[in-house]
């Protein structure tokens, strides 16, 4: 087995107002060979001075990089003749550099790793030379700007671990204010080099690629390179030690002609530089210049504000956003609403000005008092989307936006009471209808006190008043089918009726003493084997409405118990957000043939009225969490959960609030994640062949379901799957490793695992292969990138507590 | 108003009468000597400040150093054309104190020889005699200052070029402890070593120049405030060498009898030993083609200078330009300053040559606490002639170890005119402790009182 080693070379434009070594103004894209002077132009008698600026953001990055800091920096000169440097030497650092020995951690796949940092060292750019048809012209405007270099040890192995520390790097300096990480533009280069060697025999011979201007680039220009050096020493062969570059066009890394003997630069120390000794105020200085860094930022924001990992993700993702994150919960406004405002409808209007927040007229005051208003019931969520919309319009606060619109709600218990009671009045035998036990007109009372106030009634407490006038609780019932809603004729279970579930409880009209009335649909009449994206839709859509119809106490779902962990998981993914109860139940037996059915419905029913906001299963007398069922055999106490230590019943949902749950757009979409993915168990004897065909057959995600932490045959022959992942890895196809047994799938244990891992393999932690196959259904469809949805599904620590 | 410099100099260009009888003059040596590579006064007096001590002073400056508006060749093919946008810190200063530049001096070729007979532009003659060279690097200034056609010169020292023209042509020279005057606008050769410095006709006239030019300046990170102790040793001890030195007669005989003259006028003499005199020229040639083969890479013809007509590529440009821009002896100083730096050469090489400096400059400072000053002669020889009757490259070489091993060590010396051997000028150097300049303006002032320096024939103030 192979051993991969990269090690990467970045050089960043440090975002100084002027050149390192003179007063030129350091800026791009202007009129070429306008920012120079005698001293960037190398005329003869010029001297460098150090400008105090480049120095201070270099000691900057080099203690972000947590390096052993330099109290005595000597300059050298790198010489080497090229048209573009204008000495014909370029001023660096050889022997002393600005920062040594230094680390950066990233996280990948959920673990951290510690990517070592060789030197932080502070030099010059050259100019740009462009070679028009006859001529060679030259462009001097970059020559002398201040170039940070950073060194890596070779302790990265492959391609996307390289991806995520350019990323995480780039990421740093834009919050240390020192780079703006533009990589197409080249303000921050990437050099990678790339050696493979047998497991344990240390480093190979070193390839460098260059011109990777981009962190996907340097991803596939790795994994490229990774596996060309693999397929040289497989065949016996030997690697060339030899400078190549990434070819985007072609996909594929291709040798650069460059002089055959080795480069002596001659270093020596510059002469006209005396070495930089930082006293005590310099480097107290830099260290006021510190920022909280992206990671633990992240970190923090997790633990302090209970954000998920997507949030915080996104959240921390810029410097600027962060701080309006944290003005915002300054001023008192809730971190988890703040958080999805952020990411729901703010980003919205950013992305559409193509703008930051903190450049857009909406400020983390603005915000607190959105969310004030709609904390104190002064609005609702309709009205804070518009006034939201509105601020980025028409630049306005809140209040003057909403008073200008008269968008203010009603909250006042007695106005609200005496607008209700005008309006039961006037629709006395909607009432009377009510009473009878027809809760459908409930809904339209709503809409004549909302059409009553022209929507500025507060809807959950109009609802509350509503209902307390009306004596009345609504539970809806939506049954999907399955044996709790069949019949037993002939020795068989025949596929049941709702009316089968109404009738466990005709005419029943009260609850634990609660006044109730429920309302059943039948969605589906299939056993539950012979669900469909189509039933899945139309229960989606159906919770939707129920849950935006506002009458609804709680919701309880009747199902089937084969693909019941499926459906409570999928429904926990979009709804855990929930405001109401959601319950599951099932039964192993029909009605009647014993008293399974109708206590598991009884329980669940209760449940609704007594219980938290949440989704849960409910069978027999217990409550299970919807994620992480496992259905292990027929009959009472058949279920169970897996890796929950504590069952999971509610939290953020990864559904954005703005999602369609149009039920034709769910089909479509259910149908889209189901068509590209896969659930593959893997067991002794699976060949790779297989899979590569399922792969050519349009599969874009398999679930893999390994054995015990995280393992599988990776061993070359055709009864492994390495050359699946490879072969999949290359077309972009997603891994997501669950476990055949209970316990955590983190591939930190065995040397396989390692090997999976390695290949791109995406541990998926305590998820079961259920749970992780909905969540991968609902990450589809609600990201637009195929990277978004690949991190909602790395995301799944947080919502599982182990 | 400096009291240095006779009033005459400062009058020089208030009237066209005063101005033509100046510029007959200059052109009456001028035809003999050849010091400057241009001499444009009117250019000058565009750029003077008109107010200050020096106002109305002209002066030559050595063509190594950028003087706005001026050509700056370093007496280089490869810099020929070159007309310089800025102007030195040093001169500037003396412009703001409304001195006037009137031209620029010959020199070897970017500093690299000991009589100006390696300048690619122009032969200089030594104003004393026509068949003997000025010295060098500076020959110019100092053959331009000798002739009296400048009462002060700007030139620089890097391993003996401002000290050694100076003790041929019989006018002082001094360079100032490294760093004390800013490098800024002065053409790079070796820049750890060398400094902009002065060649005057007498004493005060250096010790008031000095004043003007020194000081930290912002463009060069090298350059040091200027801070001497301020003591005062009213009986200053003057260490001497011993032994065989390996002088010329005239300069032996001159080297004794200065000696004698400092202990009649009370100032006592020791010997001293300073070993590390034997390893200073390699150590100096080491250092100095090391760094003058990074300084020199810039010229390649691509931005300014000499470029070829056509090139393939820029390769070739950068070849052929170089090739036919630069002098044998540039070559080979790059080519052996190439040499030692190569990787896995340095230790043998450039790093020895620094730890051998290390071991002067303390073999200096262990001097320096038995004496307060160390006369030493100059140069071996006296003015030798142009050509294959004078000094080859490599004798040259060996003869600079009593100037360069000051370089090294970066310590103030002074050349002053000692005395006239056989008709022509001998020169002795005083060093003394970095930053204790004064200490050399005060022993040299005694001695200036009792020997004033001898002017060549056919030196004439009554033009004036
Ligand atoms: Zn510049």
């Amino acid at each position: 087995m192979y051993q991969s080693y990269i090690g990467l070379e970045i050089h960043i434009q440090l975002l100084t107002r002027s050149k390192v070594f003179c007063g030129c103004k350091a800026s791009f894209g202007d009129e070429p060979n306008t920012n120079i002077c005698p001293v960037c132009m190398g005329y003869p008698g010029i001297l460098p001075a150090l400008n105090e600026e480049a120095i201070r953001m270099a000691y900057l990055t080099a203690l972000a990089l947590n390096c052993e800091i330099s109290r005595n920096t000597v300059f050298d000169r790198k010489n080497y003749y090229y048209p573009d440097l204008p000495k014909n030497y370029q001023i660096s650092q050889f022997g002393a550099p600005v920062g040594k020995n230094g680390y950066m951690d990233i996280e990948f796949h959920r673990r951290r790793k510690r990517i070592r940092i060789n030197e932080v060292h502070l030099e010059e750019d050259a100019g740009k030379m462009i070679h028009a048809g006859e001529v060679s012209l030259l462009d001097f405007n970059r020559t002398g700007t201040p170039l940070l270099e950073i060194v890596t040890a070779p302790d990265l192995e492959i391609g996307e671990e390289a991806e995520v520390f350019i990323q995480n790097f780039r990421k740093m300096v834009r919050y240390l204010g020192v780079c703006d990480g533009n990589m197409e533009e080249g303000s921050l280069r990437c050099d990678a080099n790339v050696s493979v060697n047998l497991r344990g025999r240390g480093l190979g011979q070193k390839v460098e690629i260059k011109n990777l201007n981009s962190s996907k680039f340097v991803r596939k220009a790795l994994n490229f390179e990774i596996e060309r050096q693999e397929e040289i020493l497989e065949r016996g062969g030997t690697v060339r030690q030899e400078t190549r570059q990434w070819n985007e066009n072609r996909d594929l890394t291709e040798a650069m002609r460059i002089k055959e003997s080795a480069q002596d630069y001659r270093y020596f120390p510059e002469p006209d530089l005396p070495p930089f000794t930082p006293d005590e105020e310099f480097l107290h200085s830099v260290s006021s210049l510190m920022v909280e860094l992206p990671l633990s930022r992240k970190k923090r924001f997790m633990e302090e504000y209970k954000l998920t990992d997507g949030q915080a993700d996104f959240i921390c993702e810029e410097r600027s956003r962060a701080d309006f994150f944290e003005q915002t919960i300054a001023l008192g406004a809730d971190p988890h609403q703040t958080a999805t405002w952020m990411s729901s409808d703010v980003k919205r209007h950013l992305n559409r000005l193509g703008t930051e927040v903190n450049e857009s007229p909406l400020t983390p005051v603005r915000l607190a008092k959105i969310l004030k208003l709609l904390k104190e019931k002064k609005i609702h969520v309709k009205i804070a989307k518009q006034v939201v919309e509105k601020v980025f319009t028409e630049d306005l606060d809140p209040e003057e936006i909403i008073r200008r619109n008269g968008w203010e709600q009603i909250t006042d218990r007695n106005e609200l009471g005496r607008i209700i009671e005008r309006v039961l009045r006037s629709y006395n035998h909607v009432m009377e209808q009510v009473h009878r036990g027809d809760s459908k007109p409930v809904g339209f009372l709503m809409g004549q006190i909302m059409k009553a106030t022209s929507g500025r009634a507060e809807p959950q407490l109009t609802q509350k008043i509503l209902w307390e006038k009306l004596s009345l609780r609504v539970v809806n019932i939506l049954s999907m089918g399955g044996a709790i809603s069949a019949t037993f004729e002939d020795g068989v279970i025949v596929p049941g009726r709702l009316g089968n579930v109404k009738d466990l409880f005709p005419d029943r009209k009260s609850f634990n003493g609660k006044r109730i009335r429920l309302e059943a649909l039948e969605l589906a009449n299939n056993l539950s084997e012979e669900i469909t994206p189509e039933d899945w839709a139309l229960l989606l859509a159906t919770i939707n409405e129920k849950l935006k119809s506002t009458d609804s106490a709680g919701i309880v779902i009747t199902h089937g118990t084969d693909t019941l962990p499926y459906t409570a998981s999928l429904v926990y993914w979009f709804f855990s957000d929930t405001e109401i109860p959601i319950v599951l139940t099932a039964s192993s037996t029909v009605p009647g043939k014993s008293p399974e059915a109708e206590e598991n419905l009884k329980n669940a029913i209760s449940s609704t009225l007594t219980g938290e906001p949440g989704v849960y299963v409910i069978l027999g007398d217990r409550s299970y969490s919807p994620v992480n069922l496992k259905f292990q055999h027929v009959g009472t106490g058949g279920f169970t959960n897996w890796n929950m230590e504590k069952p999971l019943y509610r939290g953020p949902s990864i559904v954005p609030g703005d999602f369609d749950f149009n039920r034709e757009t769910l089909k479509a979409g259910l149908e889209d994640g189901i068509n590209r993915s896969f659930i593959a168990r893997v067991f002794p004897g699976m060949k790779a062949d297989y899979l590569i065909a399922l792969i050519n057959a349009g599969v874009k995600f398999f679930i893999l379901e390994l054995y015990d932490t995280g393992t599988a045959n990776l061993r070359e022959t055709p009864y492994s799957i390495k050359n699946t992942l490879l072969y999949g890895r290359e077309r972009g196809v997603k891994f997501f490793c669950t476990s055949q047994q209970e316990g955590i799938v983190d591939f930190s244990e065995y040397i396989t695992s390692h090997e999976l891992w390695k290949e791109g393999a995406i541990p998926m932690g305590g998820l079961t292969t259920e749970s992780a196959y909905t969540k991968l259904l609902v990450s589809v469809m609600v990201s637009e990138t195929e990277e978004e949805a690949v991190r909602l599904m790395e995301s799944t620590y947080e919502s599982i507590s182990i | 108003m400096v009291k240095s410099i006779s009033t005459e100099w400062k009058e020089i260009f208030r009237s066209s009468e005063k101005k033509n009888n100046y510029l007959e003059y200059v052109s009456r040596w001028e035809e003999k000597i050849g010091a400057f590579l241009e001499f444009n006064p009117d250019l000058g007096l565009k750029l003077a400040s008109g107010k200050g001590v020096f106002e109305g002073v002209p002066f030559a400056v050595k063509d190594n150093l950028a003087v706005e508006t001026f050509h700056l060749t370093c007496g280089s093919r490869i810099l020929k054309n070159f007309l310089c946008p800025y102007t030195a810190t040093a001169v500037k200063k003396l412009i703001d104190e409304g001195a006037v530049v009137v031209g620029k001096t010959n020199m070897d070729e970017f500093g690299m020889g000991s009589s100006t007979d390696n300048s690619a532009l122009k032969t200089t003659s030594n104003p004393w005699d026509l068949n003997r060279v000025t010295g060098g690097s500076s020959g110019g200034s100092a053959a331009a200052v000798a002739a009296g056609l400048v009462p002060f010169a700007l030139g620089t020292d890097t391993g003996g070029s401002i000290r050694q023209p100076a003790a041929f042509c019989g006018v002082y020279g001094f360079k100032p402890t490294y760093g004390v005057v800013s490098r800024y606008g002065l053409v790079a050769y070796a820049s750890s070593l060398e400094t902009v410095g002065v060649l005057a006709k007498n004493i005060s006239a250096v010790r008031e120049i000095f004043e003007v030019i020194r000081g930290e300046d912002p463009m060069d990170h090298t350059s040091l405030e200027y801070t001497p102790s301020g003591k005062i040793i009213s009986e200053p001890v003057l260490g001497v060498l011993g032994g065989d030195l390996g002088l010329d007669e005239e300069t032996e005989r001159s080297y004794r009898k200065t000696i004698d003259r400092l202990n009649k006028l009370g100032f006592p003499t020791i010997e001293i030993d300073l070993p590390t005199m034997e390893y200073v020229v390699p150590s100096y040639y080491t250092i100095a083609m090391a760094e003058a083969s990074a300084n020199l890479a810039r010229y390649d013809g691509i931005r300014y200078g000499y470029r070829p007509e056509f090139s393939e590529n820029p390769d070739e440009l950068v070849k052929t330009a170089r090739n036919r821009g630069f002098g044998d002896e540039v070559k080979l100083r790059i080519l052996i300053g190439t040499y030692v730096l190569r990787s896995g050469f340095q230790e043998q090489y450039y790093v020895r040559a620094q730890k051998i400096r290390t071991a002067i400059r303390e073999d200096f400072a262990r001097v320096f606490s038995e004496v307060d000053i160390i006369l030493m002669p100059v140069f071996p020889v006296i003015a030798f002639k142009h050509g294959s009757e004078g000094l080859d490259q490599f004798q040259q070489k060996l003869a600079d170890k009593f100037t360069s091993s000051v370089n090294l060590a970066g310590l103030p010396a002074l050349a002053f005119p000692a005395s006239v051997e056989g008709g022509l000028p001998v020169g002795m150097q005083f060093i003394s402790p970095p930053f204790e300049e004064e200490r050399l303006f005060r022993v040299a002032e005694v001695y200036e009182r009792e020997f004033p320096p001898a002017d060549p024939p056919g030196y004439s103030a009554d033009w004036r």
